[in-house]
């Protein structure tokens, strides 16, 4: 394989996350309401509004620093950087492949959100700080369980490197349904769903600001930044959907060689096991509800404990 | 089949009082089968002194030396308690209903007790241990009171929980015999197989089972139920709780004691003895500070089951036929010390000391058998408690473990202390004039008087075939 | 690959969402639930008998298996469900002796205990399955925490109930040619526990008013 073909699928890995994931955020909007018996915004949504708030002016507070101007470019880029370590499309290395290993990309990713959570106290408006001091305490919470994710992965796989991770888990076949493989993929769901701001963490869809946790983080910024503050966390879900689908569930449909047939083939399939991930969330978020602010403590200690249970579990197994 | 028939006549008069409107004859006939139970147990013993042992079925169901002694003495206990419930129980003037219940509760109980003694299995063994603790939580419950359900509560969670370690225990000692060597799954074989076991798993199973049946014979510090337990009962089912089941579960430890021993580095006899200890001294100081006639005969049997723990580590002959010794003077001491406060119960309507004064003079003859009663079970000549203490005592000296000796003559006196300065103030002194007065059933003192006899009795001259018993009971629980 | 060879692996996730079930009924805070979870637990051991009894094939533990799925997600449930008012399974713990996190962390601690001491077991004879006495030595003690952090009665037996399921999935590993009759007694006598806990815990409710057993400490040794 020659250094342009791996550049150029990495580039494609790239353009793969960027281009599609404001869709799989209408995908899942759409099936939020489908699935409650309503019609739903159309699929295409996140793109018109991308349009639109690229389109309009901007302004920022007064009091405002570099930090604000800063911070939509930094929740940008954080999921495009750990795209470049993780299998996307290819179960085969790539260019940067070696850069960085899972824990490299949750930091990456937390670099995104740390500008964020200086961001929205940067403003100064009430709201902001609010949910930054939120948004801190459920990351607190949530670091813990990824640490001792990536505990239990190493003592699987020998190693954090996505590439390696990937190949564990049907090596032989059995080793699929083994506890460790089985809690990891539980955690992790359970940590998604957090990270993400989800239903039972947190309500996106909710408009009562006092209630937010992601979202008021937002709420001071407009126009251009706005858009890439959207785009930046529509990224980051499809990220943490990627390392669950492809590096934690199993490389299945990922291509093998880099023949554009191949390839072809792995675009597909991987999008349908994302959209199958966004309807498992869909369905998980409609049938419980958010829980209050103090339980979510609760909610992340028990996927913690099923993280380490899953460490155990692999310490046991080795 | 004598075996099965002594189990099976309590069982056949429980399915009795299920029948309708068997209120009337009920008390009757419960205690007719277990007077009948008592005298095939007689028999079994006999037998057994006969024979060197009767088996009903080859390594599940029979009865050496040692178990006879022990059925011998849950069914004198027994026995006497059936009777002495048809007094007492009337007294309480339950609903038909209730009492037909109780009755039927009451004889299922004995029957399990019967069935620890009778089964050889350590498998079957367990059951009915567990069974003893499932049929006696309603007959703790039985006044209904709030503090009767929460005695009940509290003795049916530990002793389930200790149950639930025992289970596990014993499934570790089939494993370990199973991977070790051919011989049946029973007290002998165990023994047998013993120095092919795997030391890791037999320290395993002797420490889930010491603590599991711990937890139901009230050692230290699994105890805290017990005095609960052991009061709010009615007493008849105190006088048995106290005298017979800690002792039928012990026995099933005492059983496999010959096993554990047979291991080396597991020091069995040393846990034995720290057990032992640190009940026979947390019970001894318990009772100088308690306040109520009933707890204190609950902390008593805490005491003499720390004793018996001590003199089974010993290990040696003289030490297991105190062992065998203290549990038969035990079983028929205490039974009629819990007859004794019942009665006390009845006339007085509180077993509290701080409202106890006087009641010589109220019930002069069951205030007699109370007074006999506490001091032999505080361990006073010449009553039968003294002479198994005394057997204790020399034969820890002369197994060389003098400190074993000092404890126990050092706390037992500190228990007696206690014990008799407060039944003296229950006793003697100017009767308190606003506490309600009933009179007592003379049926339950009439047993109560008939079950003091053998206390005095066995402290003063042994039946040769009870010697013999005795004697063969302890070689056994050496070398199964 | 031939279809014994995921045996290992499956009976293994068994396991381990065996102990994840003990850990949840030492924090999920309403009755109902903790006795879903119960049920599920339930359902797991009979699984992992079932398992077990396939390969090698093995009529006893297909036995063992039956009868816990008879007896323990059928039928004590159902007992439970019948004898005890229903009132007390809406009931929501609000007063656990613990917050939900410590007794999670607890939870975790004494899983670690147990599973040190379940390892030692495992390896000291060859077993066809060492995971189950490692999981079962953890989730008993799991189990027992449970005991101590619920305050209400039925979550209290559950835990009691737990330990056994515990104890029976070191069993079925340890001892799977253990006395059928011996296995059947204690099969049987599982539902007997749970008629007595209902009654007694029936009798509790119309006594106290609640069933908070924790709350009950009227008996004590006080000094005068």
């Amino acid at each position: 394989m020659s250094i342009a073909t791996a550049l150029g699928l990495n580039l494609l890995q790239l353009a793969f996350v960027a281009g599609l994931a404001p869709l799989f955020r209408g995908i899942a909007a759409r099936w939020r309401e489908n699935i409650q018996f309503k019609r739903g915004p159309s699929i295409w949504q996140p793109y018109r509004d991308l349009r639109k708030f690229f389109a309009k002016e901007y302004r920022y507070a007064e009091s405002a620093t570099w930090v604000s101007r800063f911070a939509p470019y930094a929740v940008c880029l954080s999921p495009l950087l750990v795209t470049l370590l993780i299998p996307v499309l290819t179960d085969f290395p790539l260019f940067g492949a070696f850069a960085g290993d899972m824990l490299a990309a949750g930091f990456i990713l937390g670099i995104g959100s740390f500008f964020l959570t200086l961001a929205a106290v940067d403003g100064g408006v009430p709201y902001g700080a609010m949910g930054a001091s939120r948004t801190r305490m459920v990351g607190f919470l949530a670091e813990p369980v990824l640490i001792v994710i990536l505990f239990a992965v190493s003592f699987v796989a020998n190693s954090t490197i996505p590439y390696v991770v990937q190949q564990q888990w049907l090596s032989p076949p059995t080793h699929f349904f083994s506890p460790a493989h089985v809690l990891i993929l539980f955690a992790f769901f359970m940590l998604i769903i957090a990270e993400t701001g989800r239903l039972p963490v947190d309500n996106p869809s909710g408009h009562f600001e006092l209630a937010m946790i992601d979202e008021s983080k937002v709420l001071d910024f407009s126009g251009a930044p706005y858009a890439l503050l959207l785009w930046g966390s529509a990224m980051k879900t499809t990220v943490l959907c990627v390392i669950f689908t492809n590096v934690l569930f199993a490389p299945w449909g990922l291509a093998s060689t880099p023949s554009a047939g191949a390839v072809c083939a792995a675009i597909l399939i991987v999008f349908l096991k994302i959209a199958i991930l966004l309807a498992l969330l869909v369905i998980v978020e409609t049938s419980v509800s958010k829980l209050r602010l103090f339980r979510i403590a609760e909610y992340l200690g028990a996927a913690f404990v099923v993280a380490v249970t899953a460490m155990i579990a692999a310490v046991l197994a080795s | 089949m004598i075996l099965f028939a002594a189990v099976a006549a309590p069982i056949v008069a429980a399915l009795w009082c299920a029948l309708p409107r068997s209120e009337r004859a009920a008390p009757y006939v419960v205690a007719s089968a277990l007077t009948a139970s008592l005298g095939l147990a007689m028999w079994i013993a006999a037998q057994t002194l006969a024979r060197g042992s009767v088996v009903a079925i080859a390594d599940w169901v029979r009865v050496d030396a040692f178990s006879a002694l022990i059925l011998l003495g849950i069914a004198t206990v027994t026995c006497s308690a059936a009777w002495y419930s048809v007094g007492y129980i009337a007294h309480l003037r339950p609903t038909p209903r209730r009492l037909r219940v109780y009755y039927a509760n009451f004889a299922l109980f004995v029957a399990s007790m019967l069935a620890i003694a009778v089964c050889v299995e350590p498998g079957l063994a367990w059951i009915a241990v567990e069974l003893t603790t499932l049929l006696s939580v309603l007959l703790v419950s039985f006044t209904d009171t709030r503090e009767a359900l929460e005695a009940a509560w509290k003795y049916m969670i530990i002793t389930l929980l200790g149950a639930t370690v025992a289970v596990l225990g014993v499934l570790v000692l089939f494993w370990a015999q199973h991977a070790a060597g051919g011989a049946p799954f029973t007290y002998a074989g165990l023994a047998h197989d013993a120095p092919h076991m795997n030391p890791t798993l037999v320290a395993a199973a002797f420490g889930l089972l010491l603590i599991g049946f711990g937890a139901k014979i009230g050692l230290f510090p699994m105890h805290t139920w017990l005095p609960d337990a052991h009061s709010q009962a009615p007493a008849p089912v105190c006088a048995m709780l106290s005298g017979v089941e800690t002792t039928a579960v012990f026995y099933v430890l005492l059983r496999l004691l010959a096993l554990f021993q047979a291991v080396p580095r597991l020091h069995a006899d040393s846990w034995f003895a720290a057990f032992g200890a640190a009940s026979l001294i947390a019970a001894a100081l318990l009772i100088v500070q308690t306040h109520d006639l009933k707890r204190l005969f609950a902390f008593s049997t805490v005491e003499h089951m720390g004793i018996i723990a001590l003199a089974a580590s010993l290990g040696t002959f003289s030490g297991n036929l105190g062992v065998v010794w203290q549990i038969l003077a035990h079983a028929i001491t205490k039974s009629v010390c819990f007859y004794a406060a019942g009665i006390v119960t009845l006339v007085a309507g509180t077993t509290e000391f701080a409202k106890l004064r006087g009641l010589q003079q109220r019930i002069p003859l069951a205030g007699s058998v109370l007074l006999a009663a506490s001091l032999a079970i505080a361990g006073a000549p010449p009553f039968a408690v003294f002479l198994s203490e005394l057997a204790i005592v020399i034969a820890a000296v002369s197994a060389g473990k003098v400190w074993i000796a000092c404890v126990v003559v050092l706390f037992v006196g500190i228990a007696f202390a206690g014990t008799i300065a407060k039944i003296g103030g229950v006793l003697f002194g100017r009767e308190r004039s606003d506490v309600h007065a009933n009179d007592a059933p003379p049926l339950c003192t009439a047993v109560c008087v008939a079950a003091a006899v053998p206390i005095l009795v066995l402290g003063l001259w042994i039946p040769t075939g009870l010697g013999m018993l005795i004697a063969r009971a302890a070689s056994v629980m050496a070398a199964p | 690959m031939p279809a014994h060879a995921y045996v290992p692996e499956i009976n293994a996730l068994l396991c381990g969402l065996f102990v994840l079930s003990a850990f949840g009924m030492v924090i999920v805070r309403q009755v109902a639930a903790c006795l879903s979870l119960f049920i599920v637990q339930s359902a797991l051991l009979a699984a992992s008998a079932f398992l077990l009894g396939s390969d090698p094939f093995s009529w006893h533990l297909f036995a063992v298996g039956c009868v816990t799925v008879i007896s323990k997600p059928i039928l004590i449930p159902w007992v439970l469900r019948r004898l005890v008012p229903r009132e007390v399974y809406a009931v929501r713990e609000i007063s656990q002796a613990l917050d939900a996190p410590a007794a999670l962390l607890l939870a975790l601690g004494l899983a670690l205990v147990g599973v040190s001491l379940g390892a030692r077991l495992a390896h000291a004879e060859p077993l066809q399955a060492p995971q189950n006495v490692v999981v079962g030595f953890a989730s008993l003690l799991v189990g027992a925490l449970v005991l101590a952090v619920r305050r209400e009665a039925v979550p209290q037996v559950l835990g009691i109930l737990a330990m056994e399921n515990a104890a029976f999935l070191a069993g079925i590993a340890i001892a799977p040619d253990f006395p059928l009759i011996a296995e059947l007694a204690i099969a049987f006598d599982v539902p007997l526990l749970a008629f007595i806990v209902a009654v007694l815990t029936r009798a509790v409710y119309r006594r106290v008013g609640s069933t908070a057993v924790a709350e009950l400490t009227m008996l004590r040794e006080h000094t005068p």
